[in-house]
């Protein structure tokens, strides 16, 4: 699929580094996301949550709050009938029954003439609560015994693995009937592990543990809702992806899908966080009561107790290796806390861990488990981080174990092209090796003993690096390119663009057009009008949805050329488009300019058919992206403290189709990663209570506690996508964990297990080692 | 947030007056950058709040008489941080000034409201401890003066009555040969709250200690001195060993609590490096 | 509760506006003005998102009450800059392509700007602290230094 159009001169197109044509507009503030909507007769929510991680609920009297002036709804379980027990998703769990789950669920809604007054509505909300035993830690909840968390018969959800589109062929194993807070079990294995642990000559076994992490995104969850007189319901939603936000919606409130339209608005981010609907069936369901649109805008302590975070994850590893380097075995477990409901990407872990490198035996486990807290959802690769970080960390200690070269040790064992993963199915095209073989030429990697022998007094220096990845996603998808009447080009999808996705999409419609990519444009257009399309997530909308828009542009340039041969009386095979003009190949002033095509195609009695070019294509060959990074750090080794010198990201991309959005890509997946690599962690109390619900405590990295993010980019072409593109937003929240610890080990000799690597677990473990 | 009656007056007296005729349910605000949170949280809910920004005399910065400076409860961080003779006097103080949240934390949190709300970690305590600074307190009966030790009486308490008002600090100036830092521990350099915070002041006279002041933040309910610790200083030169030794002592009014933001453990090994760094610091600046 | 009467100048212009006691000045440029540029991202003072001048200075504008802000002068995104008259700190960030979701952005260019004002010549460290008190989730804040310093030094070289 990577056939270059042929054109008389290069159009703009792929390749360019060309800023968003939205800067403009979000410099100046002008770009409109949901909370920025105030339509007239507009009314606010908000949700009343339990305090409690786990109570029933015995009664709760709404009739002060309903009293209250100003106050235009007040909404329990028992005012919707919709509601059914046993809710599958977080989605279908709109307010709790009689039961909540974690801390921070919705209990009660208010929708109100003013913020102020829906506050003061809850406070007059009465919930007597019979508090209950929690299962606050994942271990703890396992065991038989521990205080269950789903009603009985819920089922494990794992549509959240199939939006990833991550791992197929693993096996699921029936869970021990006593354990019921176990929601989904599998297990990976091949040849006689406990054989090689006999025959290795150095076994190291660890345990890795990455807390709670928020997505983090700057702007919260926000909705806005709206009924016509019909029952029609409109949503203005920040979503990563408006058909699925309408297919949930419709199937919570039981509406057929035609009766509601999502209009994505810009989205503030939302990095695997606003993929699943949460805030708007309850806001719809108080637009329903009042008649009224209703926006809902949750607060950031909200996002941070009630929110979607990535699962807590711990992983057992035990590794033998020969003393010549040979990789005997691996065996571990890997447990996902996946909060009150199911819907982690439990595969992704055991793929990574047994598959990555080349085992010749290996028995793994995986196990969902629910606790008393928030549901999980997806955050950029999910749980992709976390288990580079323990497998990574692993090499790392073996190839030290053994004293060979840490690169030349990963190098020799990682699995290539064809290889079989742990699930039997081979490892696609990438560039795993490449990137890694990139790294270790940079001059910061050559030069690492010097910058350990620089410390100055009082200081510690060291340099680290990693290498992960992540499979790319896939789903079916959909496009249509315009000609219009000027000449110009316009392209429509239902993508949501929340990656700089828009701009490359345009490059690609010009240069499979052949037609500068400023006179193309791009919309995403709402749930009725846009083509059908998938989420933004997965690192798929350029390797899907760059597919279709190539091919319909494709499809609108032969649409062109055809109506030009009519015109010209030439056949289509001479024909060549450039510089907006169609010609004749060789008869430069034998021509029809695209202008004049696109008004034949849109003139009263005109019988040439407009140009519309339309592709809606599916998938099955996914395209595995990696990423390597490094990090030259310095250590105050009193306080702890980590200064990051320098920080490069070298990923592979497949082809740059925006270089500019691409190194924003990894420049901003690099500092998440590096925040759960240093400071990220949601942390609970033993009653499942968050102990940190703001962003002064949920330390995200700030522009002082960072260098510069340099950024390599490498292209090897995948088979599949556009012009050779991979996906590109994943990988780079990947490598970072693994890095720092590794080049935490090189400055002080101390291998540290536990994320975030903050400065009292360094601090400590270097007093308690010395 | 909850609704309120907004009261707006333009002098001290004004505010005395309104502070009298209302009761507990009123909250004085004077930057906000820990009332409105906590109002927006919840955890309060006062029915009157009591607008300070209108009062000039609390931003202002002058001398005191002889006494030192007077320095409004209003005044910002930012303001201590930029400050010319706050720089040049009591560097420790704009050096915690510098450090609260971040440049548009710093433009509205004032001193006032750093020492009235009273969290064990605030940043501005500690240096005004080691400085021997006095609050001036106004109410209906008159204005009275507290030493800064005396100010905090518990987590988020201090002898304020409601019907009372911060209206200033006299700080007095340093004798000659003076050096003072103030350090903390956060685990991200900006927008963080102090894990733990020392600082301490030093005045030296022919190379021997007259006057030693060490103040921790965020490691007992309130700000505390370590009383011991400076006395092992006072009457000698300042040596490592006994930079080490007062680092040590510093240790004995630590009474850390474990919470997300830090262990025990940690908190105590912090109060040593973070004592025994500002004295250095100290020193080398009264030596300066 | 009654309302009551704000009077200051909003970019450049006074301003009369009926607002609640308890709104505050973010609430009320949003909902009050129309002024929807600053963000709301936290209200606590945290992520910068809210940030607008006041007379000059950078404040996070949802912990100052709105009548907090009588008499006084307040600058928000919107009067920094229009498409088509863009501040130099809002071309170079489109050049260079900062903004990616874009919600954090008017609060890290006016951050940015008022650093600009006090302090012509930053250094690579006094930008990144200047700009700290504003959170970006998705750049990983490279390509705004890049842009600060840019703007910074195309100043200076004006000026010389
Ligand atoms: C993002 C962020 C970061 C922060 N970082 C830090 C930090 O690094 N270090 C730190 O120490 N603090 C920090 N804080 C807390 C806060 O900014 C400071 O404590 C600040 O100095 C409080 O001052 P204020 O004027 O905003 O107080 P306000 O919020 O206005 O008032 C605080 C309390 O004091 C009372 N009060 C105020 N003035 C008076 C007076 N004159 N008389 C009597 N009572 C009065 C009020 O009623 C209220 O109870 C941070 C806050 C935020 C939001
Ligand atoms: S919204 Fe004001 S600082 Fe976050
Ligand atoms: S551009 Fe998204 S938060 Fe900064």
């Amino acid at each position: 699929m990577s056939t270059v159009m042929k054109t008389t001169r290069d159009v703009k197109g792929i390749g360019l580094s060309i800023p968003r044509p939205d800067g403009p507009e979000k410099v100046t503030g002008q770009v409109q996301y949901v909370a920025d909507l105030s339509p007239r007769g507009l009314l606010h929510a908000k949700l009343l949550r339990s305090p409690h991680a786990h109570a029933r609920i015995l009664r709760i009297d709404v009739s002060r709050a309903r009293a209250l002036p100003g106050v235009r709804a007040v909404l329990t379980a028992a005012d919707i009938p919709e509601l059914k027990r046993k809710a599958p998703t977080r989605a279908h769990a709109v307010l709790a029954i009689d039961r909540v789950v974690f801390a921070g669920q919705p209990v009660a809604a208010v929708a109100a003439d003013e913020p102020a007054i829906a506050e003061e509505a809850l406070d007059l909300i009465d919930v007597q609560y019979e508090v209950l035993p929690v299962s606050a830690d994942p271990l703890e909840a396992m065991k038989p015994g521990a205080p269950p968390v789903a009603d009985a018969g819920t089922e494990a959800d794992t549509s959240e693995a199939q939006a990833h589109g991550s791992v197929a062929g693993v096996t699921t194993e029936a869970k021990p009937a006593k354990a019921v807070n176990i929601s989904q079990q599998a297990r990976i294995q091949r040849g006689d592990v406990a054989k090689g642990f006999a025959e290795s000559d150095v076994v190291i076994e660890k345990t890795y543990r990455v807390p709670m992490v928020h997505q983090g995104y700057l702007e919260p969850h926000a909705v806005l809702a709206q009924w016509d007189t019909t029952g029609f319901l409109t949503l203005w939603s920040s979503t990563q992806g408006s058909f699925n936000t309408r297919s949930e919606v419709a199937d919570v409130l039981e509406l057929s899908e035609n009766r509601i339209k999502v209009i994505p608005m810009e989205c503030g981010g939302g990095f695997g966080g606003k993929i699943r609907a949460l805030c708007e069936p309850i806001t719809a369901i108080l637009a329903r009561a009042t008649g009224r649109p209703v926006r809902y805008v949750m607060t950031r302590r909200e996002e941070l107790e009630a929110g979607m975070p990535a699962p807590q994850v711990i992983i057992r590893l035990k590794t033998g290796v020969k003393r010549d380097g040979t990789l005997m075995a691996i065996e571990g477990e890997a447990v996902l806390e996946s909060g009150a409901f199911s819907g982690a990407v439990l595969a992704v872990s055991g793929v990574f861990l047994a598959s990555l490198y080349l085992w010749p035996s290996f028995d793994v486990k995986g196990f969902e488990v629910l606790t008393h807290k928030p549901s999980i959802a997806a955050y950029r690769a999910p749980v992709a981080p976390q288990t580079i970080f323990a497998i990574d960390s692993q090499m790392e200690q073996l190839a030290k174990a053994i004293g060979v070269d840490p690169v030349e040790f990963r190098l020799r064992h990682l699995q290539r092209e064809g290889d079989k993963m742990a699930n039997g199915q081979p490892w696609l095209s990438n560039g795993g090796a490449e990137v890694l073989t990139r790294l270790a030429e940079h001059p910061l990697w050559k030069k690492r003993a010097e910058w350990k022998a620089s410390s100055p007094k009082g200081r510690l220096r060291g340099t680290g690096l990693s290498l992960g990845g992540w499979l790319g996603g896939l789903q079916p998808t959909g496009a249509t390119v315009r000609l219009n009447p000027d000449g110009s080009v316009q392209v429509l999808t239902g993508q949501v663009d929340i990656a700089g996705t828009n701009i490359a999409l345009a490059q690609i419609a010009a240069t499979a057009y052949g037609i500068d990519v400023d006179k193309v444009r791009i919309t995403t257009g709402d749930t009725d009008v846009a083509p059908m399309t998938g989420l933004s997530a997965g690192s798929k909308t350029i390797y899907t949805v760059g597919v279709a828009v190539m091919e319909a542009a494709k499809d609108a340039r032969n649409q062109t050329l055809e109506i030009a041969a009519k015109e010209l009386e030439a056949s289509v095979h001479d024909l060549e488009i450039d510089n907006e003009k169609v010609v004749v190949r060789g008869v430069p002033d034998k021509g029809i300019t695209l202008a004049q095509i696109g008004k034949k195609g849109n003139l009263y009695m005109s019988k040439v058919q407009p140009v519309l070019g339309v592709s809606h294509p599916a998938f099955s060959q996914q395209a595995p992206a990696f990423c390597a990074q490094l990090a030259k750090i310095e250590i105050d080794p009193e306080t702890g403290e980590v200064t990051l010198h320098d920080f490069v990201v070298v990923q592979d991309v497949g082809k740059a189709i925006n270089p500019l959005a691409i190194e924003g890509q990894m420049q901003g997946g690099a500092v998440q990663s590096l925040g759960m690599a240093l400071t990220e962690a949601l942390v609970y109390d033993d009653k499942a209570r968050l102990t940190n619900p703001s962003l002064l405590d949920y330390r995200k990295l700030t522009s002082a506690d960072l260098p510069n993010i340099e950024t390599i980019i490498v292209e090897k072409p995948s088979p599949h996508g556009p012009f050779g593109a991979r996906g590109v937003g994943e990988p780079p929240i990947v490598p970072a964990p693994a890095a720092i610890a590794n080049a935490i080990e090189d400055a002080t000799g101390v291998r540290l297990t536990e994320l975030p690597l903050t400065s009292e677990r360094i601090a400590l473990a270097i007093a308690s080692a010395t | 947030m909850r609704r309120f009656e907004l009261i707006l007056p333009e002098s001290v007296d004004d505010c005395v007056r309104a502070l009298a005729q209302r009761g507990p349910e009123t909250k004085l605000l004077a930057g906000g950058t820990d009332l409105l949170p906590q109002l927006k949280n919840g955890l309060l809910k006062p029915a009157r709040v009591i607008d300070l920004s209108g009062v000039a005399r609390l931003r202002a910065i002058e001398p005191a008489d002889g006494q030192g400076l007077r320095i409004g409860s209003a005044v910002t961080a930012r303001t201590l941080e930029l400050d010319n003779i706050v720089r040049a006097r009591y560097l420790s103080l704009a050096e915690s000034g510098a450090l609260v949240g971040s440049v548009q934390v710093r433009n509205l949190a004032t001193l006032g409201g750093n020492l009235c709300n009273a969290a064990p970690s605030a940043d501005m305590a500690p240096p005004l401890l080691a400085l021997d600074a006095e609050a001036v307190i106004t109410g209906p009966k008159g204005e009275r003066r507290v030493p800064i030790a005396a100010f905090f009486t518990g987590v988020r308490h201090t002898v304020l009555a409601p019907d009372e008002l911060l209206v200033e600090l006299v700080v007095p100036t340093p004798a000659p040969h003076s050096g003072g830092n103030y350090l903390r521990h956060t685990p991200r350099r900006e927008l963080d709250i102090a894990v733990v915070g020392v600082a301490s002041q030093l005045t030296l006279a022919n190379g021997v200690c007259t006057k030693a002041r060490i103040a921790l933040a965020a490691v007992a309910p309130v700000p505390v001195r370590a009383t011991a610790a400076e006395q092992s200083l006072e009457g000698q030169p300042v040596t490592p060993d006994r930079i080490a030794r007062a680092a040590d002592l510093a240790l004995e009014v630590a009474r850390p609590i474990s919470d997300q933001r830090g262990s025990a453990e940690f908190r105590r090994h912090l109060v040593r490096v973070l004592t025994r760094r500002t004295l250095i610091t100290a020193l080398a600046r009264a030596s300066a | 509760m009654a309302k009551l009467v704000l009077n200051c100048t909003v970019n450049g212009e006074p301003a009369e506006v009926l607002v609640q006691p308890w709104d505050t000045l973010l609430d009320a440029l949003r909902e009050r003005m129309g002024l929807t540029g600053p963000k709301e991202g936290c209200g606590t003072g945290d992520c910068g998102a809210c940030t607008v001048h006041l007379d000059g200075k950078p404040i996070a504008s949802c912990l100052l009450l709105a009548m907090q802000a009588r008499g006084h002068v307040v600058l928000t995104i919107e009067g920094l800059g229009r498409p088509g008259a863009l501040h130099p700190l809002q071309d170079a960030f489109v050049r260079h392509g900062v903004p990616q979701c874009g919600f954090c952005i008017p609060g890290v260019l006016m951050a940015a700007a008022a650093l600009l004002t006090e302090n012509p010549h930053p250094t690579e460290e006094e930008i990144r602290y200047g700009i700290a008190g504003s959170l970006c989730r998705c750049t990983g804040y490279t390509k705004m230094l890049a842009a600060i310093t840019e703007t910074a030094g195309a100043a200076a070289g004006r000026r010389s």
